[in-house]
C-alpha cells in the first residue's frame, strides 16, 4: 500500500511538471496578447513527430540531447513566423482577439489533418530517454521518469531565467503588466508579441517530446493536452505563471490519486468538476489578477 | 529643435487635433496650458506616435518622425511621461526604472542617468525594492518621471505631473523640471497648477477644441486675456 502511494505520487510529480510545462506557454501568451492559442495542442504533438522524425525516421547521432538541442530553434522560429504570417495581420482590427482565436482554432483542425495525411492515423511511439529503472527493495522508479521531471524543471528554471534578467524577458513581462507603458520606454510591441509566440510554441513541442515517450503520438491528440492545459490555465488563473505552475501540479496529483483509487474514468470529471467548483468560488482562479 | 506642421489627429470619429503648428527650439521649456479634454495630451501623444491616426508632419531635428513608431522615436531621444503613469505594477521601482532605459540609446548612458535619477529622487532608492501598485500616487508619479529620465532623452514630454497630487509634491515637481531643464534638455510641458513654471517658461500655448494657439514668449503670454482666464480664472 505504502509503496503503491508512493508510485501514484511520482506519477503525479512527473505529469504535474510536464502540465506545467504546457500551461505556462499558454498563459503567457495569454497575459502578454490577451488573445488565447487554440492551435497550442497541434504544437505538442508536432513535438511528438519531430522527435518521431530524427529518432525513428533519421536516427540522427546523438539521440534526445540532438532533438532537445534543435527543438529550441525550430520551434522558436516556426512560432515566430505563425505568429507574424497569421496572427499579426489580424491586429490591425478592433476586436482582434476573438479573430485570434477563431484563426488558432482553424489552425489546430489544419494542423491535426496535416498531421494525419503526412503521418498517417496510425499512432506512433518513439523510444524512452533510457529504460533504466532504480529500484529499493518493492520499490521502482523509472529512470525516464526522472528524466522527464528533470527536463521539464530545467525548462521551467530556464523561462523563469530568461523572464526575469534578460532584456526581452522583461520586456515581454513589460508587455503582459502594461502594454502602453511598454510602448512608452520604447519596447516594441509587435516584436514582443511574435517573440512570447515563439517561446510558447518551444515549450509545447518540449511538452511533446517528453510525453509522447509515455502516451504514444496520436494525430489528434492536440485537443485532449489543449484541453487539459486550458483547464490548468483558468484553474491557476488567466495570465498568472505561478498560478498555472501550481495548478498543473495540483491537477497532475489529482489525475494520479483519483485514476488509482476509482478507476481512469473519473479523471476527466474529477479535474473538471475542481476547475467548477474553483471558478465558482473563484471567478479569477487561483492566482488571477482580474 | 522640434517642428510641427498641420498636424490632425483622430480617435475614431473624432477629430482631437485640428492643423497644430508647434516649434519647440532646443533647450526651452514650452508649456501648453487649455481645458481638459481639448487635446492637451493627444498632442503630446501624437509626438511620441501613441495615437495610430495622425496626418500632417512631425519633424525631430530636421527628421520626419510622424509615422516612426514609438520605438524608434524613443530611441531618437523623445520620451512620454504619462499622466497616468503607466508603470508595471507587478514590478519592483528598480525594474521599472532599468525598463525606463531599454532603448539601445538609453542603454549606452544608464550608468549615468541611473546616478543622476538618484541624486533626484533620493526616496526612490530607498524603496527600490518596493512594488511600484503598492506606492502611493504622488511617489508613483515621481517614478513614471525618473523612468522617463532613464530613457536618456533630449526632449521629454511631460504630461500633467501635478494632476491630482497633494500640494508640497508641487514644489517637488517645479525642483525637479528645473533640474531636467539646468542639463540642457528640451521640456514639452503640459501644466497649469505650478504658477512657478510660468516663471521659467520661454513659450506658452493654449490649446481649445483641438487648436492650438501661441501666446508667445512669457512676457507677452502673461498679459494676454485668454490666457489670464484659464490661468487665474480672470
Amino acid at each position: 500500500m505504502f509503496f503503491e502511494i508512493i508510485d501514484v505520487f511520482i506519477s503525479g510529480l512527473i505529469n504535474g511538471s510536464v502540465y506545467s510545462l504546457m500551461a505556462v506557454g499558454l498563459t503567457l501568451v495569454y497575459g502578454v496578447t490577451k488573445a488565447f492559442n487554440f492551435a497550442y495542442g497541434s504544437f505538442y504533438v508536432l513535438g511528438g513527430y519531430f522527435a518521431w522524425l530524427l529518432l525513428v525516421r533519421y536516427g540522427v547521432p546523438g539521440g534526445y540531447l540532438t532533438v532537445i538541442v534543435t527543438a529550441v530553434p525550430f520551434f522558436f522560429v516556426i512560432g515566430f513566423l505563425s505568429e507574424k504570417i497569421l496572427i499579426a495581420p489580424l491586429r490591425r482590427y478592433g476586436d482582434w482577439e476573438m479573430k485570434v482565436m477563431m484563426l488558432t482554432l482553424g489552425l489546430s483542425l489544419f494542423m491535426d489533418y496535416s498531421f494525419q495525411s503526412v503521418f498517417g492515423p496510425r499512432v506512433k511511439s518513439i523510444p524512452s530517454f533510457t529504460e533504466d529503472i532504480f529500484e529499493f527493495g518493492d520499490f521502482v522508479i523509472l529512470h525516464q521518469d526522472i528524466a522527464i521531471f528533470t527536463v521539464s524543471i530545467c525548462c521551467m528554471l530556464g523561462l523563469r531565467w530568461v523572464l526575469n534578467n534578460t532584456r526581452i524577458g522583461m520586456a515581454v513581462m513589460a508587455t503582459a503588466q502594461n502594454p502602453v507603458g511598454a510602448q512608452i520606454v520604447g519596447i516594441p510591441k509587435d516584436f514582443i508579441y511574435a517573440a512570447t509566440f515563439a517561446i510558447s510554441t518551444i515549450l509545447a513541442g518540449m511538452g511533446g517530446i517528453l510525453l509522447c515517450q509515455k502516451n504514444l503520438i496520436n494525430p489528434m491528440g492536440g485537443s485532449d493536452i489543449m484541453i487539459k492545459a486550458w483547464v490548468i490555465t483558468a484553474f491557476g488563473g488567466m495570465g498568472s505563471i505561478r498560478g498555472s505552475l501550481y495548478a498543473a501540479f495540483i491537477l497532475g496529483m489529482l489525475e494520479a490519486f483519483v485514476g488509482w483509487y476509482f478507476g481512469m474514468m473519473y479523471v476527466q470529471i474529477a479535474t473538471l468538476t475542481l476547475l467548477l467548483v474553483t471558478l465558482a468560488v473563484r471567478p479569477k482562479g487561483l492566482l488571477g489578477r482580474e | 529643435m522640434l517642428d510641427i506642421t498641420d498636424l490632425n489627429a483622430y480617435y475614431g470619429e473624432s477629430h482631437a487635433l485640428k492643423n497644430v503648428r508647434m516649434r519647440v527650439p532646443k533647450g526651452e521649456v514650452v508649456i501648453i496650458v487649455g481645458p481638459n479634454g481639448h487635446g492637451k495630451s493627444t498632442l503630446l501623444k501624437s509626438i511620441c506616435g501613441l495615437v495610430d491616426k495622425v496626418q500632417g508632419q512631425v519633424a525631430w531635428n530636421g527628421e520626419d518622425i510622424t509615422h516612426l513608431g514609438t520605438a524608434k522615436i524613443v530611441n531618437m531621444g523623445i520620451t512620454y511621461i504619462a499622466e497616468n503613469r503607466e508603470l508595471f505594477p507587478y514590478m519592483s521601482v528598480r525594474d521599472n526604472l532599468k525598463l525606463g532605459a531599454y532603448s539601445r540609446r538609453a542603454k549606452a548612458n544608464e550608468k549615468k542617468n541611473e546616478e543622476w535619477v538618484a541624486e533626484l529622487f533620493p526616496k526612490l532608492v530607498e524603496r527600490r525594492n518596493q512594488l511600484s501598485s503598492t506606492m502611493s500616487g504622488g511617489e508613483a508619479k515621481m517614478l513614471a518621471i525618473a523612468r522617463g529620465l532613464m530613457s536618456d532623452a533630449d526632449l521629454l514630454c511631460i504630461d500633467e505631473p501635478a494632476l491630482g497630487l497633494q500640494p508640497s509634491y508641487r514644489t517637488d515637481i517645479f525642483r525637479i523640471i528645473q533640474e531636467i531643464s539646468k542639463q540642457g534638455k528640451t521640456v514639452l510641458l503640459v501644466e497649469q497648477n505650478i504658477p512657478q513654471l510660468f516663471e521659467m517658461a520661454d513659450r506658452l500655448y493654449i490649446m481649445d477644441e483641438g487648436c492650438l494657439s501661441f501666446k508667445g514668449g512669457k512676457e507677452d503670454a502673461l498679459s494676454d486675456d485668454q490666457l489670464k482666464e484659464i490661468l487665474f480664472g480672470m
